[in-house]
C-alpha cells in the first residue's frame, strides 16, 4: 500500500491508501469508528475503469485533540489486535 | 482491548467447514470473505509450451483448461511470482486425465487425479510443458483458493404459539445452521430446511443473532479450510501493520 495525504489538520485528514480495495478498508473504517476520540470517519472508492481515482480515499474526523493520523495508528493497531484474537479462538477449535 | 471471539465447528471435511463465530461485526466478517477468496494465493498454470497437439482443441482452449487444474499449494514454501514447471505426455486412443500431469516438485500436484483435459483418439497426441505461477485471485479467478465461500447471520428461533387450527402449513423454508432455544445449534439440512417439520403445529418466529456469523466455506483442493480461513487472516493482519508501520513514520 502507498499512503498519500491529500489534506490534513488537526482535527481532519484525506489520505489515498493505493493499492488497497474493500477489503481492508471497511475493516479499517469499522475499528476507526470505534476508535474513541474519531467524530466521523469512511472511505471513498470509484469502480475500477470509471476513469478516475480508483484508489481509496480515507477521511477521518477527530474530536478532543486526537491526531487524525494517531486514530489511524490506534485503529490498525486495533485491527491487529482483533485479527490476532480471531486466529488463536479459530485454532483453538479446530 | 480484548474481543472475545467464540468459534465452533459444526462440520469440517478435508475441503469444505461450516463453523459459527460470534463477536464478529459484520465488517469484519466479509472482510475475512474477501480475504479469502481473493487474497491468499494458490499454484495455477500459466503459461504452456506445447510439443505436439493433434487433438480435437486448439492450443488455447487446452491452456484454458489447464489453468483451471486446482494445484496443491505450500505456501510456506513459495512466494508470489514463483513458478513451478510441469509436463504431461499422453497418446491417444486414451483421455488425458490431470492425473497424467508430472511436476517437478512432490509438493505441488493436480488436487483432483479425475479432471478429463481432453480425449485423445487414435494417432492423436498431446505433449506440454508448462509453468504454473503462484498468484493470488484478483488477479485471475483460477488462482483463487476459496471457491465457496459465504456466511450468514446466526439464527435463532423461538415458538411464539401453536398455529392457527384449520390452517394449511405451509413449508416454512430456512437455510443455514439454527439455534434452538436451549442453545443447541442444529443445522437445517437435518429437517430438510422446513421448519414446519422440527415444529409441526407451532408458530415460530425467527430472529438473528446479532454479531454471530455462520461461515460456508469451501475450498477447490490447493489447501484445506483451516489454512486457508488462517492465512486469510493474516493477510488482514499484515496489512494492518503496514498501515500503523508507515501512519507512524
Amino acid at each position: 500500500m502507498e499512503l498519500r495525504v491529500i489534506d490534513k489538520t488537526d482535527e481532519e485528514l484525506r489520505m489515498e491508501v493505493a493499492g488497497e480495495d474493500h477489503t481492508f478498508m471497511n475493516v479499517l473504517k469499522g475499528a476507526l469508528l470505534e476508535t474513541e476520540g474519531v467524530a466521523a470517519a469512511t472511505y471513498d472508492v470509484n469502480p475500477e475503469q470509471s476513469g478516475g481515482q480508483t484508489d481509496p480515499i480515507l477521511s477521518v474526523k477527530t474530536e478532543g485533540g486526537l491526531d487524525p493520523l494517531d486514530a489511524v495508528a490506534e485503529a490498525s493497531r486495533r485491527v491487529q489486535d482483533m485479527t490476532a484474537d480471531f486466529y488463536d479462538a479459530f485454532e483453538a477449535a479446530l | 482491548m480484548t474481543n472475545e471471539f467464540d468459534v465452533e465447528i459444526i462440520e469440517r471435511d478435508d475441503r469444505s467447514a461450516l463453523f459459527v463465530v460470534r463477536g464478529l461485526t459484520p465488517a469484519f466478517a466479509n472482510g475475512i470473505r474477501r480475504a479469502m477468496v481473493a487474497d491468499v494465493p494458490t499454484f495455477s498454470i500459466d503459461t504452456v509450451r506445447f510439443v505436439e497437439n493433434s487433438s480435437v482443441m486448439f492450443d488455447e482452449m487446452i491452456g484454458l483448461r489447464l489453468g483451471l487444474v486446482p494445484l496443491t499449494t505450500p505456501l510456506d514454501d513459495f512466494e508470489v511470482g514463483e513458478t513451478v514447471t510441469l509436463a504431461l505426455d499422453v497418446e491417444g486412443p486414451a483421455t488425458a486425465y490431470s492425473g497424467d500431469i508430472e511436476t517437478s516438485v512432490p509438493e505441488v500436484v493436480p488436487a483432483d487425479e479425475n479432471i478429463p483435459i481432453i480425449e485423445l483418439k487414435e494417432n492423436q497426441r498431446l505433449e506440454f510443458e508448462a509453468d504454473a505461477v503462484l498468484e493470488s485471485g484478483k488477479v485471475h479467478a483460477k488462482q483463487q483458493g476459496g471457491v465457496a465461500v459465504g456466511y450468514r447471520h446466526l439464527q435463532r428461533i423461538e415458538v411464539v404459539g401453536d398455529a392457527p387450527e384449520f390452517d394449511e402449513q405451509e413449508p416454512n423454508i430456512l437455510r443455514g445452521v439454527i439455534e434452538t432455544e436451549d442453545g443447541e445449534l442444529v443445522v437445517t439440512d437435518e429437517f430438510d430446511n422446513d421448519l414446519t417439520q422440527r415444529y409441526p403445529g407451532k408458530e415460530v418466529e425467527v430472529v438473528d443473532v446479532p454479531d454471530t456469523f455462520v461461515f460456508d466455506v469451501e475450498t477447490d483442493g490447493s489447501f484445506t479450510v483451516d489454512e486457508l480461513v488462517l492465512r486469510a487472516i493474516e493477510s488482514i493482519d499484515a496489512r494492518a501493520a503496514e498501515l500503523e508501520e508507515k501512519v507512524s513514520v
